[in-house]
């Protein structure tokens, strides 16, 4: 098992108390897996946006490594 | 009794508020000649906010020498008696009455339900 | 007349005169207002090849048949000009409450032309106009001219605003009201110096009517709470465009050291959440729902800022992580009257100029502080601050450095780098004046939503176009950006309500169009063609060394396969020209 910890921005913060969560996932889960692990999925949530692992965006299917920070955001209009 | 309340730090200086007062009350959107008239601007480097609405503080019904002006849970101008004369605006705490064409408009809380606050967008203005 | 006044005031500022004309309302038919309008009318009064600075071009100042209602983010202005930095036409959509006030003087449009003789102030109150002598005033920082004519007519008065940049004609100033509120980009401040004119103040008692006053009203705050005041616009409220910095990081399209790489991991030290420790107010332009403006207070001034562009030029593009090097360059910037974005753009290669030994600008990457000298330099013309005055491009052209610089047909790149979101490499060339983000915000797609896979040509002529025609409505009647969840069945509801006018979802998709080719349309008779569509050197030969999008760039083959692309959406030949039937069927 893996330890990743899930944090949310935007609107999607809401989603979570604090915005924030640890989830305990098999190894070799993706970033999907997480956040499904965490009750967070991504088809039901129109606003969902991207995701990023340690400060890089990745795809919601890359593979997740122990301690890894996965950061959901929501998506943002404007410019 | 229920007044018209403003909470600065809320206030966006957008004037929603004044644009949608005259809509209701002479018919189109003409701020100027809104009942109330709440602002926000930046001077000498800081940010200042100036408001002019009624509080209903009754002053302008004790002095209208007409007799034109009754204060019960909001103001009304009678103006078959009003000659606009300006004691209102002279004597309000507040600026609060517009002078126009020798007649004095002063906020009605739109009998009630003000208009104002039911559009304030951060709840800047409360009518409790 | 709904929405609309009918009614142009025209100034002559070399014969000293001015007079009323009625509105062009098969223009407005067609164009709606702001943008769109203002560009057929200066495509219709501009002679071809005129020059930006001299009395033949014209200043105009635009509403939209939106403006001075209650609708949400309707507080918005067009100023446009035929822009000294690129020659293209130029359109800077200005907030505050300047372009209700202008409404409410009577005007759907301002005109500005000829030179005045000596240093002015144009005057506006309901129909009493004059020009005024702007002794006293000329030569201040834009903020005192604010407070001194307002201390003079009244604080009532809504007022345009240059500083010394632009009477000093950079290319890069800006237009400023309330302080910190501009029509930043293409050097419309200059266009207003040249003209002589420091400020324009408008007070305006008059009204905008609509058919069914009451029931429109009612629509209006219902829309209000229901379609504005949703997280998903929201969010301008609690930290402003802050919100970019994290998620463009994250993205791998935020711009590090003039665009050499991209991500910060040290965003945390100057992110919303630092900056609004600072916050002593809130503010919103006129009838803003959203209240996108945050007034900070910090060790060295005030400021109401920074946004996202700023805080991205002059903190991570510059190598600087300190929030109050940000803020303080924010407040010099807008008082020196430089749109942050080019300014920033030309110090930050300054910076790498110096740092590779190809020119001692004296500035490297990280001295924050010297960032307000050269703005000061650049706004007064002093040293080498003339050479960089007039953008990046020209400094190059006598400096060497052209493979560092980031412009497009002269106007400098916003903060977001294509080599992680190639689509807006074409959005910047593409857009009508000049590298710019506000017209398809590719970011969007191909980052935030995650709707289109960013490090590829395919599909992004559909998409840069989709994302265009959508802002080219909404900035012709006219909206601001932020109510970002605006679709075209609530403008054509509420264009409808507003002028008694029948506008239907598909008028909004052909007005963009239009719009679109009108400027194009300008653009062309000006000279402007393909070969101006251009991709900096940096983007197409650097691969970026880190970040989520380490080792990208982007091949000169797609750049061009994404060209072709716009092109032939928007029924233009391979060299990017309309013909002419296309072009008759704009007037």
């Amino acid at each position: 098992m893996i330890n990743v910890r899930i944090a949310l921005r935007g609107t999607l913060r809401n989603l979570l108390e604090g915005g924030e969560i640890t989830v305990s996932i098999p190894e070799g889960s993706t970033c999907d897996d997480a956040l499904n692990a965490a009750g967070i999925h991504r088809e039901d949530i129109p606003s969902f946006g991207f995701v990023s692992v340690n400060g890089m965006r990745v795809m919601v299917t890359d593979t997740l490594s122990d301690g890894d920070l996965l950061k959901a955001f929501s998506r943002i209009g404007g410019g | 009794m229920k007044r018209l309340k403003l909470e600065k730090e809320k206030c966006l200086g957008c004037k929603l508020c004044a644009v949608v007062c005259s809509a209701y009350k002479e018919g189109a959107y003409r701020p100027s000649a809104a009942r109330l008239d709440i602002q926000s601007h930046y001077e000498n480097g800081g940010l200042v906010y100036d408001d002019r609405f009624c509080i209903l503080c009754g002053i302008c019904a004790k002095n209208c020498p007409e007799g034109a002006i009754v204060q019960e849970e909001y103001i009304t101008v009678d103006h078959s008696k009003c000659v606009g004369c300006g004691t209102c605006l002279e004597k309000c705490p507040k600026n609060a009455p517009k002078i126009r064409d020798k007649k004095s408009y002063i906020c009605d809380t739109c009998e009630g339900t003000p208009n104002c606050v039911r559009t304030c967008p951060q709840n800047a203005l409360v009518f409790a | 007349m709904f929405g609309y006044t009918g009614k142009v005031l025209r100034i002559n500022l070399s014969a000293g005169s001015c007079g009323v004309e009625p509105l062009r309302m098969d223009w407005a038919d067609k164009y709606i207002g702001s943008k769109g309008l203002s560009i057929r009318y200066l495509y219709e009064e501009l002679a071809p090849h005129t020059d930006p600075l001299s009395p033949e071009n014209k200043l105009l100042l635009t509403t939209g048949p939106l403006t001075g209602t209650p609708i949400p983010c309707s507080g918005k202005l067009a100023v446009t000009s035929k822009s000294p930095a690129t020659g293209t036409i130029s359109d800077a959509s200005i907030g505050g409450h300047i372009g209700a006030e202008i409404k409410f003087a009577g005007y759907d449009m301002v005109i500005i032309e000829g030179r005045a003789q000596d240093p002015s102030y144009i005057l506006i109150d309901d129909d009493k106009v004059s020009v005024e002598s702007a002794d006293g005033i000329w030569g201040k920082g834009a903020y005192e001219t604010e407070d001194l004519i307002k201390a003079k007519h009244g604080c009532d008065h809504s007022v345009l605003a240059i500083g010394p940049a632009g009477e000093n004609l950079s290319t890069m100033a800006c237009i400023n009201t309330d302080y910190y509120r501009q029509a930043g980009r293409g050097g419309l401040g200059a266009v207003m110096g040249s003209k002589n004119v420091k400020a324009v103040a408008v007070r305006g008692t008059g009204a905008v009517d609509v058919p069914d006053i009451k029931k429109t009203t009612d629509r209006i705050i219902d829309i209000l709470t229901s379609d504005v005041l949703v997280e998903d616009n929201t969010f301008v409220y609690d930290v402003g465009t802050t919100a970019f910095l994290e998620a463009c990081n994250d993205g791998g399209i935020l711009p590090s050291k003039n665009f050499s790489d991209t991500t910060d991991k040290d965003w945390v030290k100057y992110n919303g959440d630092v900056l609004m420790t600072y916050r002593q107010g809130k503010r919103g332009c006129g009838c803003c729902g959203l209240g996108c403006g945050n007034f900070l207070k910090f060790k060295g001034g005030t400021v109401e800022g920074p946004e996202y562009e700023t805080i991205s030029v002059a903190g991570p593009n510059a190598g600087v992580d300190d929030p109050e090097s940000i803020m303080k360059y924010n407040e010099v910037a807008d008082d020196m009257g430089l749109d942050t974005i080019s300014a920033g753009d030309v110090i930050v290669w300054a910076m790498e100029m110096t740092e590779k030994g190809i020119h001692d600008f004296g500035i490297r990457f990280g001295e924050g502080e010297k960032m307000c000298d050269l703005l000061r330099m650049m706004a007064y013309r002093e040293g080498f601050g003339a050479d960089l005055a007039d953008g990046v491009k020209k400094a190059a052209a006598k400096y060497g450095g052209s493979e560092y610089t980031l412009e497009v047909k002269g106007l400098e790149y916003p903060q977001y780098e294509p080599r992680g979101s190639w689509g807006m490499s074409l959005s910047y060339a593409v857009s009508d004046r000049g590298a710019c983000h506000m017209r398809a915000y590719a970011p969007n797609v191909e980052v935030f939503e995650a709707a289109a896979p960013p490090y590829t040509a395919e599909g992004k002529g559909e998409m840069v176009y989709q994302l265009a025609e959508f802002n080219a409505v909404k900035f012709s009647a006219c909206i601001c950006d932020f109510w970002a969840t605006l679709d075209y069945a609530i403008l054509s509801e509420l264009l409808t309500l507003v002028t008694g006018k029948e506008w239907t979802e598909q008028d909004m998709s052909d007005t963009g169009r239009r719009v679109i080719n009108i400027a194009r349309a300008f653009n062309q008779r000006e000279g402007f063609s393909r070969k101006e569509d251009t991709i900096p050197k940096r983007l197409v030969k650097e691969a970026l060394a880190s970040g989520p999008a380490k080792g990208q760039k982007i091949p000169k083959e797609a750049f061009d396969d994404m060209l072709d692309q716009y092109y032939g959406v928007m029924g233009w030949d391979k060299n990017g020209l309309m013909p002419d039937e296309l072009i008759s069927s704009l007037m």
